[in-house]
Formats: structure tokens, sequence, C-alpha cells
């Protein structure tokens, strides 16, 4: 990691350049990072410090590349030199080409900048024809849906632009921001492998330009191709390194690389939402609450990731809580898809169904593939029972992503509740692959074989012993599997898991009739054993107990005295 | 979004029907002479009309020609003409450059059409009369045009600009202006399909009318029982004689397309294909279902594949594609990729979608169709041999439909149980059946397997009838008839002795299923004769279109004399739907079977004549190859190896990819049979160990084909034993022939028996001439049958064995009545000379030597002495003509 005032000035200069280019989502990440790390009163009033661009002088002074950089123990970062202006005055096109780029006038700022040579102009005047094509697509997909769904809607702009782009690069007059554009617009042409090279070289040289490792992510879907990306080690790699494996839901991995990220940027949002989904991908919930309660007080008008929040929120059932973050974002921005979400959650909690749908149903409108929606709604569908259309929208979260085991736990809950357990076993299947250390998938797939219809007992017992492997919290599995063993006669196997159960039971301090009837079968099988001393102890708690177990604990002790004084009478008759 | 879906057919205007109005427009011109400016001739211009006509009525197809194409069919039919017309029409199109142009254009279309009413009609005014098939057109074009938004009008320009383009850019000759000026849109094709647009015309209204009535039939896109019951007649193959055995699989990768695939030219963007209504991409995908279904695994899976995946991507909302993608998996044995296409269109579609629709009714919003999810399912294991899996599946869906009251569904479950059933068989099935949770299972466990399929059967049969699902019932029908084939009949509880016990097949009984089943088909008009009025239809328009206007008419200026007729426009797709026709061919090709085994050759070979000359366009290939191989078997054991062969050689051809291993089994299995008969030994083993290697091909162990190569190979090892002994103990065959007679004769196999009789008589006679009067009376016996229906060989051994009767009876006198046996040890000669057999035709010229001997005819004796003499050397030496054979074999 590069000292935290190396980190600094380079995330400054990248600001500043970022902006330059109208890349302002990755200029406003990097801002975010930049006020993450500790602050420095004493050389830089943030006043001075942010949001000042167009000044040669104050660009000139922070010019970085003689910086020192300590690199820490383990691993050694390079520093990238960050790359020269090649016009330090910007041009009067390039000016107006801004203007206009900022005013959302694409074509105008591309119209603007059609003659100029210099790197950023042509940077700027591809990005804005690019946006321009964005823009006439969305509205395409619109003007042309058809019954069947959007007819293919292309972005027209891309043809000529990878035409120029790749004549560039090879040229070699290409920038990193250049080879970036390149990257997106192939990525989106279906030509992956070329746009990960390319991607990586736009990185390699510019490693501040979070949204090329964006795209880069988007571009690892397994953890070879993560593996064997060509990239230097700058500490940007750690961000991306830390996202990536969140994305291949590699959650530990990532957590450890975000805190050790907290190191450097101690006050970072982005760090600490990023910790916070992994915390709850983790099923950590208390500590996500946590930490996104300070989010909030430090960054009151968040949106970002506030979906999480309202889902853990949902998960504790804190009606005022989740009210109060619905009220809040509600006022921030109410279309944006994520409040929408929150909204629907708070109806959802509320039991209204059919207006949490309608709000699930507006947060897609805004983002068709808005992932957490589509199963939301899926859940909400599934409490109305309408099955099908519950069934449909999981299939299209999966559809987005592939690897979302909660749509496909959804898919197999909707088929089991129709009665298909065995068409259900194929979902359940996909789910528990994807996560296979969720015991509640588990759980679920065992339950599904032991459907009267199916009664797979041998698989079930298969099924519930991952489920106790993995961290089974509401206990479901060891009694189960107790059950189980003992139905199908192995009582030796049956008493090994009630015992365990009950030792559970004890640890957690839980009653109920789990308790009772664990005690009441290892109390007869202890008996059966001949293992009176453990069956009286067993039998003896079962005395706390009221109803029919109590009767037949005392008729238990009274068989197991008789048996035992039989011997001892036979003692007292024959005296040696 | 969940479950909404917007109204099925659409009419949208295209640039191809922009090119369609421009040319009526030339037709029919506004206040013109009664043979308008361009126009020589009055049959000229009718041409135009009814390539106008044609033209119109392809319009729904899913399809559109491009503008090259549609000028290429201009110049046939133009002679003079041609160029005039499709200069004025690439100048009309290149001309419209902005929304206004097109505004103009159809406000001037709108003055051809005539007003109401047409009576007032000046004599030589050109006028369409609205309500004729070219009026109805360009009203609907009008119209749809109305409807555009202005984005639409937009949308048609740049899709009119690109339209123009391609056919500069792919025929040159045509000077264009140029267009370079467009921008880049263009460079780009635009799909323009709105279709919420449209929804109005009579016609298209009864459509949907229909659509919604069948979608009540919802079961039937996706059942491929038809498929499984063919699958079915092959397994009768494979049981009853077991010679030969389905092998998929094999063929991949030939180039076969399906017709209007060339039509395609989509590479990375789709200039080729615009996309049409809902209506018309449904019917091409039924279409293609069928295709699949019919060529199984040779139908080209990564074309196909892409192509649908261009779907996919430009109708989302199209989940039938999905089904296809299933489809295409599942013959190609791509397990992961079926299962996971299969429940993605069920999740998506609920098993209801498109067409099938049934919006109105109420229990499809509650429940869905899933229970045909599971019928699906379990068809699917089955095909990929999981019965296991498919069993429980199967079971599911039985409870799924009774739940949902869905009794459709639960007639073709119970079939497909059924199916199931009876291809499993006994040996494996017994685990399943143990588990008591199955359907199966309650009719009672005392039962064995294949009583519970009788039951079964009739129950779905039963059901089926009730239900009036005709091709259920003809298809349950031909189950039945292939039970009846080959399981002996037994009461099905027998209470005590009283109980009749006679033990028969029924061949009566087999007959009328048969007779019953294709019956019924004669009546599927009231069953699903709107299944074929969808897209799938209309697409034959275009090929017909193409058909005529290239080889007949167009070309000679002279035979347009005949009129329309000549068009053949009429020359649409026959009206039987083609699962009828798979059904009908089915019965045909099982009857084959029955007659093979009923022991009446020619009336089985007759039967499988039918099924190859009619039922080809609508059979799968592999049962085609089937009636193929039974045909060339049929001329193997009546007109020798050789003809057999060669016609084996054609069917090759014809047979390619599809059923390969099929043809080669056959091959080898000649092989075998003409290596015993001539002796070669070593050949023999060698083509036995060749089909041991084919039954455990890479695929998986074949067991009904290892049983096969066994069998053979125990013939061979017995061939080479009675070599060395050459008469063995006679006493101690009787016993198997009269078991195998009694067999025979519970089985109804009359042709096996007669066989078996004529061993019984040989038996005899070797034990000694005072039994040679019983065994000439048991070859009398069988002799009628044995000459009627039996193959050379028979024949051939009936004759020697009748002579050699009449020469150890001490009775007889040769000098006295010679011809009697001369004349049937002639015929044995000359058939055993056909078909190779060195060792009896040796036999059959000794004992011919013998008695020219006697009678004192020297020359005769010479030469029937010589051919013994030929033959004894050929058997002893079975090198001379080895390569010969190996050269066959290796071919």
């Amino acid at each position: 990691m590069g000292s935290k005032e190396s980190c600094r000035t380079e995330l400054r200069t990248a600001i500043r350049q970022l902006n330059d280019r109208c890349l302002y989502s990755a200029s406003k990440w990097a801002a975010e990072q930049l006020v993450g790390i500790e602050q420095d009163p004493a050389k830089f009033t943030p006043s001075h410090t942010r949001f000042q661009r167009g000044s040669s002088s104050i660009r000139r002074r922070f010019r970085t590349n003689e910086l020192p950089s300590t690199p820490t123990a383990g691993v050694s970062y390079i520093t990238t030199p960050v790359p020269e202006e090649d016009d330090l005055v910007d041009s009067d096109c390039y000016l107006l080409a801004k203007s206009y780029f900022d005013c959302r006038e694409y074509r105008r700022a591309a119209h603007a900048l059609r003659d100029q040579t210099g790197k950023k102009s042509v940077f700027l005047r591809c990005y804005a024809l690019y946006l321009a094509g964005e823009k006439r697509k969305e509205e395409e997909m619109i003007e042309l849906e058809g019954p069947l769904g959007k007819s293919d809607a292309v972005n027209h702009e891309l043809v000529s632009l990878e035409r120029e782009l790749s004549t560039y690069r090879k040229n070699g007059t290409i920038d990193p921001f250049g080879l970036y554009l390149y990257g997106v617009i192939l990525k989106e042409k279906g030509r992956e492998d070329l746009a990960r090279t390319v991607l990586v070289e736009s990185v390699n040289s510019y490693p501040w330009n979070w949204n090329a490792w964006s795209e880069l992510q988007s571009l690892c879907t397994t953890i070879d191709i993560l593996n064997n990306l060509n990239l230097k080690n700058h500490w940007m790699k750690d961000f991306f390194l830390a996202s990536a494996h969140q994305g291949l839901r590699m959650y530990s991995e990532s957590l450890s690389k975000y805190e050790y990220l907290q190191g450097t940027f101690p006050f970072s949002n982005y760090i600490q939402a990023q910790i916070a989904k992994a915390q709850y991908s983790l099923r950590e919930f208390e500590q996500v609450e946590v930490i996104f309660e300070e989010l909030l007080r430090n960054d009151p008008h968040r949106v970002e990731d506030m979906d999480m929040y309202s889902n853990v929120l949902y998960a504790k059932e804190s009606f005022s809580s989740l009210s109060y973050l619905a009220h809040r974002v509600f006022l921030t921005d109410k279309y944006r898809p994520e409040s929408c979400c929150i909204i629907g959650n708070y109806y959802s909690l509320k039991g209204q169904h059919e207006k949490s749908v309608v709000y699930f149903r507006r947060a897609l409108k805004l983002n068709k593939n808005y992932l957490s929606a589509w199963t939301l709604m899926g859940h909400e569908y599934v409490e109305m029972k309408n099955i099908p259309a519950a069934i449909d929208a999981y299939r299209r979260a999966v559809d987005i992503d592939p690897c979302d085991y909660r749509a496909w736990y959804g898919l197999g809950q909707a088929y089991e509740m129709m009665c298909m357990p065995f068409y259900a076993l194929y979902y359940f299947r996909k789910s528990v692959y994807l996560q296979p250390n969720d015991s509640r998938l588990w759980i679920a797939m065992a339950q599904c074989y032991e459907t009267e219809q199916l009664h797979m007992l041998e698989e079930a017992i298969k099924c519930y012993r991952r489920a106790a492997n993995c961290n089974d919290r509401e206990a479901i599995a060891l009694h189960q599997l107790a059950k189980l063993h003992n139905e199908l006669g192995r009582t030796e196997e049956a008493a090994f898991y009630y015992k365990r159960d009950l030792e559970r039971m004890e640890a957690e301090e839980r009653e109920g009739p789990n308790m009772v009837e664990a005690l009441l079968f290892l109390a007869t099988y202890c008996k059966a054993q001949k293992r009176f001393e453990e069956a009286e102890v067993y039998c003896t708690r079962l005395l706390d107990y009221t109803g029919p177990e109590k009767e037949t604990a005392k008729s238990l002790l009274r068989g197991m005295r008789a048996a035992q004084s039989l011997p001892s009478m036979d003692v007292e008759h024959f005296p040696p | 979004m969940a479950g909404s879906l917007k109204p099925v057919g659409a009419f949208a205007i295209t640039p191809h029907k922009v090119s369609v109005c421009i040319l009526l427009q030339i037709y029919a011109p506004p206040a013109q002479a009664s043979v308008p400016f361009p126009f020589s001739s009055v049959s000229q211009h009718n041409r135009l009309g009814l390539f106008l006509l044609a033209l119109t009525k392809s319009c729904d197809d899913i399809l559109e020609p491009q503008l090259d194409e549609l000028i290429n069919q201009l110049k046939e039919i133009g002679g003079l003409l041609n160029h005039w017309l499709s200069e004025h029409l690439t100048r009309k199109l290149s001309a419209l450059s902005s929304p206004d142009d097109l505004f103009n254009l159809f406000s001037s279309l709108r003055s051809i059409l005539g007003g109401p009413e047409t009576s007032i009609l000046e004599d030589d005014q050109i006028i369409l009369d609205p309500n004729s098939h070219l009026g109805m057109f360009l009203r609907r074009c009008l119209l749809a045009f109305n409807l555009l938004s202005f984005e639409g009008v937009c949308h048609l320009l740049t899709n009119i600009g690109t339209y123009c383009k391609e056919a500069v850019s792919s025929c040159p000759p045509y000077d264009l202006p140029d267009e370079d000026d467009s921008n880049n849109d263009l460079e780009e094709l635009l799909e323009y399909e709105d279709m919420d647009l449209e929804s109005f015309v009579f016609r298209k209204v009864a459509e949907e009318a229909e659509a919604r009535k069948r979608a009540r039939e919802s079961a039937t896109f996706h059942t491929h029982t038809p498929r499984s019951l063919l699958g079915l007649v092959e397994d009768i193959q494979v049981s009853a004689d077991s010679k030969y055995k389905n092998c998929d699989g094999i063929g991949q990768g030939s180039e076969f397309l399906g017709p209007s695939h060339d039509t395609f030219r989509g590479d990375d963007h789709n200039s080729g294909l615009f996309l049409r209504t809902n209506w018309q991409v449904q019917g091409y995908l039924r279409e293609q279902a069928d295709l699949i279904e019919k060529h199984g695994s040779s139908f080209p899976l990564n074309a196909f594949e892409s192509i649908l995946k261009q779907l996919q991507k430009l109708a989302p909302e199209l989940h039938r594609v999905h089904y296809l993608r299933y489809l295409n998996n599942l013959y190609h044995d791509d397990y992961p990729a079926a299962l996971e296409n299969l429940h993605c269109y069920f999740d998506y579609s609920a098993g209801a979608e498109g067409i099938d629709a049934p919006s109105s009714s109420s229990s499809f919003i509650s429940y869905g169709n899933y229970e045909i999810a599971l019928l699906c399912l379990g068809m699917m294991h089955c095909y990929l041999g999981h019965p296991k899996q498919s069993l429980e599946v199967l079971t599911e869906a039985v409870r799924a439909s009774q739940q949902h009251n869905n009794d459709t569904c639960l007639a073709y479950t119970l079939t497909s149980i059924c199916n199931l059933l009876s291809e499993i068989g006994i040996s494996n099935a017994t685990g399943i059946i143990a588990s008591s949770y199955s359907p199966v299972t309650s009719i009672g466990t005392s039962l064995s397997i294949q009583q519970q399929l009788l039951v079964l059967l009739r129950r779905s049969l039963k059901r089926a009838e009730s239900l009036k699902l005709t091709r259920l019932v003809a298809s349950n029908r031909l189950a039945m008839a292939k039970f009846d084939l080959t399981h002996v009949k037994r009461p099905l509880l027998s209470f005590g002795p009283k109980a009749s016990t006679k033990l028969r097949t029924c061949p009566i009984d087999v007959c009328k299923e048969l007779r019953l089943s294709s019956y019924l088909l004669s009546e599927f008009g009231s069953d699903g004769a709107s299944l074929t009025i969808d897209g799938a239809f209309s697409t034959a328009w275009l090929k017909n279109l193409q058909k005529p206007m290239a080889s007949s008419v167009l070309s000679q200026e002279n035979r347009s004399e005949n009129g329309s007729d000549a068009f053949q426009f009429g020359s649409q797709p026959s009206s039987i739907p083609g699962y009828v026709l798979q059904l009908a061919g089915a019965s045909y090709l099982l009857r084959a079977t029955a007659w093979e085994l009923f022991g009446s050759a020619p009336v089985a070979r007759l039967n499988a004549l039918v099924y190859a000359t009619c039922f080809a366009d609508g059979s799968s290939s592999a049962d085609l190859a089937l009636a193929y191989v039974k045909l060339i078997q049929h001329l193997a054991v009546y007109k020798g190896y050789k003809e057999a062969f060669s016609a084996m050689k054609l069917a090759e051809e014809k047979f390619l990819s599809v059923s390969k291993s099929r043809m080669q089994l056959l091959k080898l299995q000649l092989l075998h049979e003409r290596a015993l008969h001539r002796g070669h030994l070593k050949l023999a083993q060698q083509v036995c160990d060749e089909i041991g290697v084919l039954a455990s091909s890479v695929t998986g162990v074949d067991l009904e084909l290892k049983t096969e190569a066994s069998l053979r190979h125990a013939r061979t090892l017995l061939a080479a034993k009675q070599f060395s002994q050459k008469s063995g103990n006679a006493v101690l065959g009787l016993p198997y022939v009269l078991a195998s007679l009694s067999f025979c004769q519970s089985f109804n196999l009359d042709l096996l028996e007669a066989s078996a009789t004529l061993t019984l008589a040989e038996l005899w006679l070797s034990l000694g001439s005072n039994h040679a009067k019983r065994a000439k009376a048991l070859i009398h016996r069988a002799l009628p049958m044995i000459l009627g229906h039996g193959g050379l060989e028979l024949r051939a051994r009936a004759f020697i064995a009748e002579a050699k009767c009449y020469l150890s009876d001490p009775n007889f006198s040769v000098l006295e009545d010679s011809e009697v046996v001369l004349d049937s040890l002639r015929q044995a000669s000359e058939e055993l000379e056909v078909l190779e057999y060195h060792e009896l035709a040796a036999e059959a010229f000794y004992l011919m030597a013998l008695i020219f001997d006697r009678l004192g005819q020297l020359e005769e004796r010479e030469s029937a002495a010589s051919s013994f003499k030929d033959h004894v050397i050929a058997l002893e030496n079975p090198k001379d003509d080895e390569g010969l054979l190996l050269d066959s074999y290796s071919t």
C-alpha cells in the first residue's frame, strides 16, 4: 500500500483528470476515497483541496511521480506515474464541448470537437458520441417494444467508434481513457476476451479510473479469469480484488481485503458499505445494522446500498426504523430503484403485499435488471399465493444473474408449494450448488425429499447431515436427523443426534416440545440399552414437564427400579 | 412482466410491404385505359396481378424477401418489362427520403381502391375491389400506416433505407442514387415491429378466436406422443426378432438445414430476418419443432441454436423459443441443456403461452399448467433413458393433473406411463414398482408389471375416449396392438381352476386395434383441424411461391395461357396435419411387424412398402430407415444377397447420416447370414465381433444388441459344431423341437411353426426310413405355409426334405415317379444357388446325381455331379471370394 500521502495526492490529481473527461461517477468514487483518508488539516483545508479544476498551477503542484511511496511488507506496490496532460491549456473548442456535455447535449459536444486532435478532446468526442448512442438506444427500446418484448435496439455509434478506437490502439495513440471506452464498447459487442485485455491495459496505465475497474470486474465471471489477469500491483488493485471477490461470492476473502484497505481509508463510506454487503451475505445482521447506522449518520442522504439496510431491518422486523428509512430516502430521491425497493419492503413487512408489489414494479421500471427487486417481488407473489407470477419473477432474476441462489431457492419453494416436490428439487439443487454452506437451503431440499409424495428418506438424511455441518441456526437439522433415523429403526444414530440436539438446546437455553421428545427418546433408548443411570437422569429431567410425558417418565423410572432392584434382591437372598 | 401478454395478431408495415404497395400502384394506376401504361398486353398485366396475389398471400410469412430477391422474382415474371418494373420500384423506394414522402405515397395509394359502391364504374378503369384479396391487403397496409406513431414512421423510413442499401450492395447492376448522405443509423438494421397498433382486420380476429378455441386443447403443443409411439414400434422390432435397435446419436453434423433456413442470412447483424407478427413466429417455431422431431439427431444443432438465440434476443418475451431449444438439445442428447431450457420455458410461461394461452380460463390464473411441465420432464427422462426419474416425475404429473382437474393432461400422462413401462420392460422395472407411492402400484402389487401395463393401457384408452382426444385414442390403440402382439393373453385375475387357461396371442385383436387406430384418424377433423391454421401454414406459401415461379410458368410465355392453375396457387400443403400422418404411418409400420411375426412375409413387405412410399414425408427419418431395413431384409430372404446388397447401397446413400448405425447393423447381419450359408465360419465370427463392438459403443451399452451379438455368436459356434459331427443324436433334438412347436402355436407364429414342423420332419427322417411316411405327412402339412410365406432357405430345405422322404420310402420307386423328386430338388438347388448356401446346395445336387444315375441319364448325372463338386469346393475353400466379401463389407 502506498503511503496515505501518496494516495491522497494521486487521488487529487485523478479526480481532476476524471472530471476533465466527464467521467463523473469515477471521479465521485475517487473523491469518496480521498476524504476516506485521514485528513491532514495542517496542509490542506478541505475547501482548498476539493473541486478545483482547470488551474494548471495547482495541477503542476500536485504532480506526484517524484513522491516516494513506501511499500508495505509482503506486497511490493508499484507507482504508476500520473500521465502528463498533452495540452496544458484547454482549447476553446474543448471548453465549449465540455459545457455542452455538462448540459447533456452529447451530440453537440461531439460536433464541437470534430476537428480536435488532442487526446483529451478525442476521448471526450468519442465518449459523447457513445453516450448519445446510448441515449438514443434507450429511447428506441421504448419505441420499438412489441408484444414479444423489446426489439434489439442497438447503439448505432458502436461500430464507428470501435473502428476508430481500434485504429488509435494500433497506432499507439490511444490513452488509458480511450482504452477504457474501447473496452466498454468491445464488451457491449460481445468480444469479451479482447475487452478484458484492453481494460487491463487501461487500468495498468491509469489505475484511478474506478469505472474501468468495475467494467473489468463485470467481465470476471469465474475465479480463474480473475487469477489470470495480468494486473500491476497498484493499491487500486486491492479495491478491485475486494470487489471482485465479493462478486464471486468469496465473502471472507473480500472482507479481509476491505479490512486491510480500511487501514489507509478509515473514513471511506464506500468501504464501509462494502463491508456491510459482505457481512450481509454472511448473514451477520447485527453488524450490518451497526455499520449502516453509522453510515447514515455520516452521510444522511445516501441512497446507494440502502436497500440492503432495509432488508436487514425487514429481517429484524423493526417496523419503525424501516419506515423512518423509507421516509428518508423518499424525501431524498423517490425515483431511485433503491427507494422504491425500500418502500416495497416496508409494505411487505406490514403485510400489504399488493402495495408492496406496486413499488417493486416501479423499481423494476426504473431499472429492469434490478436483481433483488425481482426476487423480492417473487416473495411477495408467493405471499399472495399467485404462484405463476412468483415463478415468473424469480425466473427473471435468475436470468439476470444465474448465480442468484435466493431466486433459485424461491423457485424451488414455489414449486414445492404447488405440490411438485420432485420438480422443485431441480431448483434446490441449483441453489445449493451456488451456496453450499447455507443450512437453510439444505434443509429446504431435505424437506422436499421428506414429503410424503417422494418419501426419499435416505436422501433427506444426507441433506440434513449437510445442513447440520453448516451453521444451522434454527437447529432443525439435528432434530430431523434424529427423527428420521428413529423412523428408519436406526436407534443408535437416532440417539446420537438426539443427544447432540439436546446438548445444543441446553447450550442455547431453549425449551420446547423438541426437548421433551429428545429426553423421552433418550430415556427409553438408554433403558433398552441397560444404561439405567443415564436413563434415570433423562427421566428425572422429564419429570419437570407436565403432560403425558411426565407419566411415561414415571412409569419408566418405576420399571427401571424394579429391574434394578431385582438382582439386588437376589443378592440379599443369597449372602456370600 | 409477470403474466401480461399483449394481443396476438398484428400486421406491421415493413419495407417489403411498401414495395408490394408500389407494385400494386403500377398494377392498378388510377384512371387508366384497360391496358395501363407499361404493359403491352392483357396477359402481361394479368401476370403481374397473379404475382402480386402470390406476394400478398405470402405476406403472413415469417420471412420477407429482401429487395434484391423481390427484383429477381420480378425479373422472371416481367420479361421485357422487368427492367422497367424493378427500376421504377427502386426509384420510388429510394425517393422516399422524408416522412412526408411516406405520407404522400400512402395517400396516393388510397386512390386505387374503389369505393364501397363499386357499381358505378367506368368500363376501362382498373380499380381494386376493396373486398378482394389485393384490396384487402392494401387496406390493411393503409390502416397499419395510419396507426403508426411518428416514431414508427421514422423507423419505417430508416428500414426502407436499409432495405434499399442492402439491395444495392448485393446486386450492383441496379444503379441507385447514391445513399451515402444517410448517416450511420443505416449501418445497422433496425427491426421495426410495432404490434400494438393492429388487431383489427377480420381475418385476424377470426384467427384469434380460433386460437382461443384451440387453447382449450392446451396440451397439444407440448406432447410428443406420436414420436414416442414411433419409438415403440421400433422397440417391437427389437424384442420380436432382435435384429434391430434404435440407434440415434450418430450422424451429427450433417449439412441438412430446414428448407426455410437458407433464407436466413443473419451473420453478425441479422439483415435477412425481418421479424414478423407473433403469430407467424409461433408458426415458424411450430414448424421447426415438427422438423426436429422428425429428423432427430440429424437436425443441425448449432445452426438452429444460433437462430433461436437470435430470436430470443429479438423477442425476449417469446418463451416458446426455450421450448424449441429444449427440443433441439433433447434430440441431440444434451441432458443438462435440455433440462435447463425445459425448466426455463415452463417457469416463464407456466405451460401456457402465446397462442395457446387460455387467457380466459380462470384455473390458469391460479395454478398455471405446471402439470404439463411435469409431463414433458417425464417424457424427457424417458427419452434419455432415466426410467426411475421418469416414473417419479410422471407420478407427480398424475397427482398434479388430478389436483388441478386437468383431465387431458392426465390422459396424456397415463399414456406416457404406459410407454415408459413397455419400454423399460420387466427386468429393471421391479425396483421402481416396489416403491409404494407410484400410481402403478395402487392397482395392486400382486400383478406383474405386464399386467399393470395392460390395466393402465385400458384405463388410459378409456379416459382418452371419454375425453374425445382422437389422436391419443389412436396412439393408445397402437400401444394396445403392440401389447397384444408381444404378450400372451391370460385372464387378468384367475379365480380357481375354472378360469379359461387358453394361452394365446390374438392376431385378431391386434388387427382390430390397428384398424381402429387408423380409422379414428380419419376423423381428425373434429379434433384438431384448426391446428394447421397458423403461421406454419403461411410459411408454406413462400415455398410454394418460389417453386412454381422458378420452374414451370413464369419463364415461359406460352404456358401462361393455362391461367391461374399454372401458378398452382392452390398447391398449399396438404391439410392433413403431420401428427395424423405420423400415427397412420406408425400403424402401417406396426402392421408390417405384426405380419412378420405372424408369418406372412409378403404382407409385411406390402405394409413396409406402403409406409416407405406414402408416409415418407411425415415420418421421422429413423422410422423410414426402419421400413427400408425391413424391405432389404425381405429382399435378402427372397431374392438373395446380391440384390439385397445393391438395395442397401441405395438406402445407405439415402440415410447417410440419419441412422447410419442401423444400416451398418443390417449390413453386418446380412454378411453374417451369408457367411454362415457359405460356410465361412471365420468371417462369420469376425462379423459377430463387429456387432459386439457396435453394441457397446461410446454412448452406452446397448443390451438388446449385445444379446443379438451373442446369439449370433452361438449360431456360429453351432454351425461349426455341425460340421464336425454331421448329424447329432436326433432323439435329443426332438423335445426341443416339440417345445418350440407348442410355443409357436400359442403365439400364432405360423411361419416359425412351419419351420419347426420341418425340423421335426427332418429329425424323424434321420431316425430311419421307417419314419419316412410320418415325416412326409408333416412336411406336406407345413408346405402350404412354407411355399406361401417362407424364404428361400426354408423352401429349399422343405424341398430337399420332401425328396429325401420319397427316396427313403420303401414304397416309392424312382423309376416310376422320378419327376416328383427331381422337380423339388431342382427348385431347391436353384434357390440355394441364389442364396449361396453351398452346403445344402451340394446335398441337393448329390441327391439329383444319385437319381439321374438310377434313371441312367448319364449326361444329367455328370452335370449334377460337377455342380456338387463346385459347391463342395466352394464350401471347403472359403478363401476364393473372401476378398469380394470383405470388399462389400468395407464399403
